[in-house]
Formats: structure tokens, C-alpha cells, sequence
């Protein structure tokens, strides 16, 4: 401690070349975490939505092959399953818009508070959203993007039945990331039954909830059996299974976001080394009178190390505060992207602070190990008679 | 002036520091190229997708061929419209199609949503990019399939020859085609029939394209196709769906924008530091050539200069280092894949292009511009006698 000074003071000399190195290094693991902080996003969102209780049962040739709605009651029968709600995607779009930009389902209401205990929906939104038949539940990030209220009536566009439908919102997923609106089954129902004359006859995916989380298993067995050799045979997973099938095509995107972070991570050793290996050079006179008045060479490499070290982590830990900060815009900004899926979520999670802390010790490490070892090890006399 | 070769020679005259400079440099031009690259093959990927003369014949209110459901009279309805283009054989170039996405298997193990597109033979007359490369075109009712190139090998049983599950059925792999690197690549071709039994589709077409016989003759078809009130049918140019299927590819130019942003200033930092160092260390030389004469705008356009060809090399030793580092990733991964707006897998093979460098080429300039003009200007203020004294 007694070396802070001298630390400080070294620091202090070439304010301008240090204030560059930390803005640098900061700017760089701000950039680090920022990118880190798409894959942890994926990550999370799996781990929020991953109840163990809870699986999917689809069709085994794809979700867009449906299965007969009628399958849900057998669903409901099989010994450990607590609740069992099909739901059917709507595709709804907004007529300006002209495209999907969330995920809208046609659910089954009454069963949905029993499948989706989780999602801590209001139980009195809840009884509104059974009681009109014209009323929408909707995730806090659609609401929150779309300045939405409860009360707020929405007109939707089904881009799979090609209807127009008018919704009241009467409830709210309390998550901020949750992009979701679901609607009554029987309100589509109606709907399709007017235009063709025939109502909806099938089911996408069935949500089911097991009683215990030890017969999950038994149960996406029996479920399957029950359909073999039926017209369509279902496949079950858990929910984490089904998201994490669901956002694999991601994965392409997560490498080369993996690659520019570890080459954005290099840039920074390298500005921080050469830092450290200038104020070394310019120094090194100064470090050889220090050695030949009684210095210890381990206490000069110390207290160079020190200096990298200090710069590296100061500068570090702004990057992740700013990084906060920043990220908190982008939500506001970006909100539910299509083409992103929850890499768009921008969430800096814990893994991520430490690992942009972590980044900036290293840095500071590596860049202050070479240049300090040189100088500890470069015999006195040697450097005296560069200078006199 | 001071002459060019006197600002080369001080870029080389400490390779050490140069070299680490304009490494961080060609890092920051690594990164930004190889992400605008990514974009940019996205991009083209479903752009180059669309053919100036076809039409995309949907359902009104349908965003993509997946969500769309037509009848069979509507297609035998605007079959023989005029203005359509006709094959040898005065057939008309249209073709009814089925879009549905199962599950493949992918062969380490997980699973996707490939497009399936259930055809018949005029769809090669139609679709005039793509090309069988092996193999043959399937027959109707022989549970055949022809793959995309970029299916090829990424799923199980998708060689030629080989058996491929998917829906209820098994499809023999009886050919393969490329379609000048677009979408398509990434679909699987089977019999329209086959397809809408397997599926169970009542209505057996999800959308239709049809080639207008010119360009001329596009907007009047799509009028009296959309005028068809049995029907309610929507018709659209495929440049115009594609286009639109890739915007949500734009928002990504905003993330890398972003990106380029941050690491340029980053590296424009480092770069200043090194130029200071320099300015420092060339104190007494620059108060000689003040003494000489030399103006102080010669000073700072010569240290400007300095400061722009470290960024040069940096910008080379970065583009070289993204072609290579490009070509490995495409050996490495095969192509990427993208989840499409549609749900359904797009593989994109990544390709960075002469517009991704020159963009990089910008932003390593406008670094070595940013990081030269403080210490440029700090050498110009210099009196040449202050200066002369310090050596």
C-alpha cells in the first residue's frame, strides 16, 4: 500500500495517454458485454420459461402439422397430468404492420391459469378473460411496446384464417420479456365457423402440466403411446426442450457474435500492452536509479503490474456500469425482433458482469506482465548508460 | 510539403508499436467486416430469392407462402390468363405449390423447420434459378424428393440416393440443386400431391407463382388477379415478398452500426496513443524542420498522414485476415443457420463482400483521421525553439 503513491503519481504523469488507454479499455469490454449479453439472454430466457412440470406435446412431424383437438381430452385422463391446454397459432399481424412482430395464440382459457401457474397472471384478469369472450391476455413487453392498457380494445389480422378480430384487454403477464397474446379458443372459433363454415377441428401445440416432477417422463411416454398409429402421432419434450429445438437456428448467429467478442477481447490486451510498454520504455532510467538506490526488483515489477492493472480494472469496471446503462436504452429501443428471437433481450445477467470484470484482470494482467518483467529483469548499469 | 516518404519511413521505424496499433486496427476491421458480411449474406440470401418476372399468388391477408391456403378452382381460374409466360409445349408458366415446414433431423442431433415445397415439373420452367446440379427431377407419386444444396449433408439421410424422414413419410433423394445461392437452397422439392396428402391438407396449394411473359405485363396480371372477387387472391412481385421478408435483417445493420462505432472509437484511442508517443519522441526533429522552414501545416499533414497509413495497415492486415478467417468459418461450419421470419431454417453461406471491406475501409480511415488529429496538431503548435531546446 505504502506504493500507491508512486503508482498513482506514474499514472498521473501522461494523464492524456492514460485517459486514452482506460476510455479504450472501457469502451472495448463495454462492447464485450454488450455482445455477451445476446447469447445470455437465449440462455436466460430458457432457464426462465424451463418449469419442470411442464411439457409440450406437437405433432411428431413438425408443429405445423396439427393434431385433433379432441386428443387434449384423452391428454387430460392420463394418470399425473394436473391440466392440459390446447392452443392454436393465430399469426396475428397488425393491419399497419403488415407482418407478424409477436406470437399470438387462440388458447383454451379455462385451463390456462392451471397450466401456466408461473406466469402469476391476476386471478381476477384472469376470471375477465373468461368471462368476455372477446378478451386478450398480453405479455408486459407487447404492452409496454405498444403502450398498451388493460381496458384498450386491439384489432388483429390472422394471417393463417384470414380474419379480422377486435380484442378487449383484460390482463397482463407480469414479465417484462414476455412478447406473448393469447385469445380465447372458442372466440376464433366462432370466427372461422362464420367465414367457412366449419370451426376450428384441430390443436398445434398441447401444454401440459405434470402433477410431479418425477413422472414427467412416464407421462410424455403414455402421451406418445396413446397416439401411435393414430393419424398423428405426437412427439413430447419438456418445455426447455421445445424452446431449445426452437431457438437452435440461432446457434449460427451465437458463433460469430462468440468470434467478434473474443477479437474485440484481444484488442484490448493489445491497446493495454502497448501502453504499458511506452510508459516502461520512457521510464526506464527512472527505474534503473530506483533499483541502484536499494529497490527490490520484485518491488518494481509490482508496482508496475500494479499500474497496468489499476488502469485495466477502473476502466473495466465503467465498461460494465455504462454497459447497464446502455442496455437498458436498447430494450426501449428494440423490443421483440423477429429476426433476433431472445438474443434481441438485451438482459446483463450476473455471468455476464463477472465475465466483463474478469475480461478487464486479465487484460491488465497480460498487459503488465511483459513490459514489467522486462524492466525488473534489465541489469541496472545497462539502462544507466542509455541515459548518461 | 514534407515529402511522402518521410511519414513511411516513420511507420516503419518502430515495427514493433506499429505493428501493435494497427493490429488493434485490423482486429476492430475483423469484427465489423465479418458481422456486415454475415448481414449482407443474409441478406442476399432472401433478396437474390426473388425473380423480377414471377408473381406470388397468396390468399389475402397471408404474410408468407406458409400461411396461405388456395383452392384448386383458384388455380385453374387464372391459369390461362394472358399475359403469362408459355413454355416450347404452350403450357403456361404456372406453378401451384405447397409450403409446409416439418421437422428435420439435423445430424448432430438436433432438429429444425425446413421448408418443403410440394411441386410439380414446371416448377424448374418457373423458379428460372434454379438448377438440378445431379441427379434428375422427381416424378409425381413416386414419394421422391430433389434437395437444396444448402440441405445437403446438414440433415439425416439428405444425400442423393439416401432415404429422408420427414412428415409421415419417406422420400427417396433422387437429386440436388442450387439456386445461385438463394433461399431455395435451403428447401426440399416433393410432388405437390404427395405432399398435401402427407400433410393431410385438404386445400392442396398454399400460394402460386406464375412468370409474366415481360415485365410489361406484371402489373396489368396482378390487377386482374386481385379483381377476382371469388376468390379474395393477393398478388405480389417475388422481388417485392422477398425484399420484405429480409427487413427484419435491417435492424441488425443498426446492432453492427453500434458495434463499429464503439470499437472504432476504442481503436482510434490506442491509435492516438501511439501517434502522442511519436509526436513526443520526434520533438527535436520537428523543431528542426520548423527551423528549415517547413510550414506548420506541412507538420500536421505529414503526421496526419502517419496516423492514416497506420490505419492503412491496419485495414489490410484486417482485410486479409477476414477473407481467411471467412473461408475457414465456411469450412469449419458449413453454412449458418437463420431462423427466417417464417419459423422455417434458412442455411446462409457466409460470404463477406468488396461492399463489407469498403465499409470497414471507411471506418478504419475515419479512425487513422479521429487518432492523427490531436497529435497532429500538437506537433504543428510546437515553437521551434521550445522545441529545440528540449534535445
Amino acid at each position: 500500500m505504502k506504493y500507491a503513491g508512486l503508482i498513482l503519481a506514474n499514472l498521473g504523469r501522461n494523464k492524456l495517454r492514460s485517459l486514452l488507454t482506460g476510455g479504450a479499455i472501457m469502451l472495448a469490454v463495454l462492447l464485450v458485454v454488450l455482445l455477451l449479453t445476446m447469447p445470455a439472454g437465449l440462455d436466460a430466457f430458457l432457464d426462465q420459461i424451463a418449469n419442470n412440470t411442464r411439457i409440450s406435446v406437437h405433432n411428431k412431424a413438425g408443429i405445423v402439422y396439427s393434431m385433433p383437438f379432441s386428443f387434449t381430452r384423452k391428454v387430460r385422463q392420463i394418470d399425473g397430468v394436473a391440466a392440459a391446454c390446447a392452443t392454436v397459432w393465430f399469426g396475428g399481424a397488425f393491419e399497419e404492420e403488415g407482418r407478424v412482430t409477436f406470437p399470438s395464440f387462440a388458447i383454451e382459457a379455462e385451463h390456462a391459469a392451471a397450466v401456466w401457474p408461473d406466469y402469476n397472471i391476476d386471478p381476477k384478469q384472469m376470471a375477465d378473460f373468461l368471462r368476455y369472450r372477446d378478451g386478450a391476455i398480453v405479455g408486459r413487453q407487447n404492452m409496454q411496446k405498444y403502450k398498451w392498457k388493460i381496458g384498450d380494445r386491439v384489432t388483429l389480422k390472422s394471417t393463417i384464417y384470414g380474419v379480422n378480430l377486435d380484442f378487449r384487454i383484460v390482463g397482463e403477464m407480469p414479465n417484462d420479456r414476455s412478447p406473448l397474446f393469447w385469445m380465447q379458443r372458442t372466440y376464433l372459433d366462432e370466427a372461422v365457423k362464420a367465414k367457412r363454415g366449419t370451426g376450428l377441428s384441430m390443436a398445434g401445440v398441447i401444454w401440459v402440466r405434470v402433477d410431479d416432477p418425477n413422472r414427467v417422463n412416464a407421462v410424455m411416454r403414455q402421451v406418445d403411446e396413446m397416439s401411435r398409429n393414430s393419424e398423428a402421432e405426437t412427439a413430447s419434450e419438456t418445455e426447455k426442450s421445445f424452446f431449445g429445438n426452437f431457438f437452435g437456428s440461432l446457434q449460427g448467429f451465437v458463433t460469430i457474435i462468440l468470434i467478434v467478442t473474443g477479437l474485440v477481447s484481444l484488442c484490448i490486451v493489445f491497446i493495454a500492452a502497448n501502453t504499458a510498454s511506452m510508459a516502461v520504455r520512457e521510464r526506464s532510467g527512472e527505474i534503473a536509479v530506483l533499483k541502484a538506490i536499494g529497490f527490490q526488483r520484485k518491488t518494481i515489477f509490482a508496482t508496475l503490474l500494479a499500474e497496468a492493472m489499476l488502469v485495466a480494472s477502473v476502466a473495466g469496471l465503467s465498461g460494465v456500469v455504462l454497459a447497464i446503462a446502455v442496455t437498458k436504452m436498447l430494450r426501449a429501443f428494440a423490443g421483440w425482433n423477429p429476426s433476433l428471437g431472445p438474443l434481441g433481450a438485451f438482459i446483463v445477467t450476473p455471468t455476464v458482469i463477472a465475465q466483463g470484470v474478469c475480461l478487464s484482470l486479465v487484460v491488465g494482467l497480460f498487459a503488465g506482465l511483459v513490459p514489467a518483467f522486462g524492466a525488473a529483469r534489465k541489469p541496472v548499469i545497462e539502462a544507466l548508460r542509455e541515459i548518461f | 510539403m514534407l515529402p511522402l516518404s518521410y511519414s513511411i519511413r516513420n511507420v516503419r521505424a518502430r515495427p514493433a508499436r506499429t505493428a501493435m496499433t494497427a493490429s488493434v486496427i485490423a482486429l476492430v476491421v475483423v469484427a465489423c467486416s465479418l458481422f456486415l458480411g454475415l448481414i449482407s449474406s443474409l441478406k442476399h440470401t432472401l433478396i437474390s430469392t426473388g425473380d423480377p418476372l414471377n408473381l406470388i399468388i397468396m390468399r389475402k391477408g397471408s404474410d408468407n407462402d406458409g400461411s396461405s391456403i388456395l383452392q384448386k378452382e383458384a388455380f385453374e381460374a387464372i391459369r390461362y390468363f394472358d399475359g403469362i409466360a408459355r413454355d416450347t409445349a404452350d403450357n403456361p408458366l404456372v406453378s401451384p405449390e405447397l409450403v409446409v415446414q416439418p421437422f428435420f433431423r439435423t445430424r448432430d442431433g438436433g432438429r429444425e423447420n425446413v421448408l418443403v415445397r410440394g411441386v410439380e415439373a414446371v416448377a424448374l420452367a418457373v423458379h428460372s434459378n434454379v438448377h438440378i446440379t445431379a441427379g434428375r427431377m422427381i416424378n409425381p407419386s413416386s414419394s421422391e424428393a430433389i434437395v437444396g444444396k444448402g440441405v445437403l449433408g446438414r440433415y439425416e439421410g439428405g444425400e442423393l440416393g439416401s432415404d429422408l424422414k420427414f412428415g409421415r413419410g419417406t422420400w427417396k433423394v433422387v437429386g440436388i440443386f442450387d439456386a445461385d445461392g438463394s433461399s431455395f437452397e435451403s428447401e426440399v422439392w416433393v410432388d405437390v400431391r404427395e405432399l398435401a396428402n402427407d400433410a393431410k391438407r385438404t386445400m392442396p396449394y398454399s400460394g402460386i407463382r406464375m412468370r409474366a411473359a415481360s415485365a410489361a405485363q406484371i402489373e396489368p396480371l396482378k390487377q386482374r388477379i386481385e379483381a377476382d372477387p371469388k376468390y379474395a387472391l393477393q398478388a405480389q412481385s417475388e422481388v417485392e415478398y422477398y425484399s420484405k421478408q429480409s427487413e427484419s435483417a435491417n435492424s441488425l445493420y443498426v446492432l453492427v452500426i453500434g458495434i463499429a462505432i464503439l470499437a472504432g472509437i476504442g481503436a482510434g484511442f490506442g491509435a492516438a496513443n501511439t501517434m502522442y508517443a511519436a509526436v513526443q519522441a520526434r520533438t527535436a526533429e520537428i523543431g528542426t524542420l520548423r527551423a528549415l522552414g517547413f510550414s506548420r501545416l506541412a507538420i500536421l499533414t505529414s503526421f496526419q498522414i502517419e496516423a492514416i497509413g497506420l490505419a492503412l495497415v491496419g485495414f489490410v492486415m484486417g482485410a486479409v485476415a477476414t477473407v481467411g478467417l471467412a473461408a475457414l468459418l465456411r469450412l469449419w461450419l458449413g453454412g449458418l443457420a437463420f431462423g427466417a421470419a417464417t419459423f422455417t431454417t434458412n442455411v446462409v453461406t457466409l460470404r463477406v463482400g468488396p461492399r463489407d471491406l469498403i465499409s470497414s475501409f471507411i471506418l478504419s480511415i475515419a479512425i487513422g483521421l479521429v487518432a492523427g488529429l490531436g497529435p497532429a496538431w500538437r506537433a504543428a503548435r510546437m515553437r521551434p525553439v521550445e522545441a529545440l531546446r528540449k534535445a
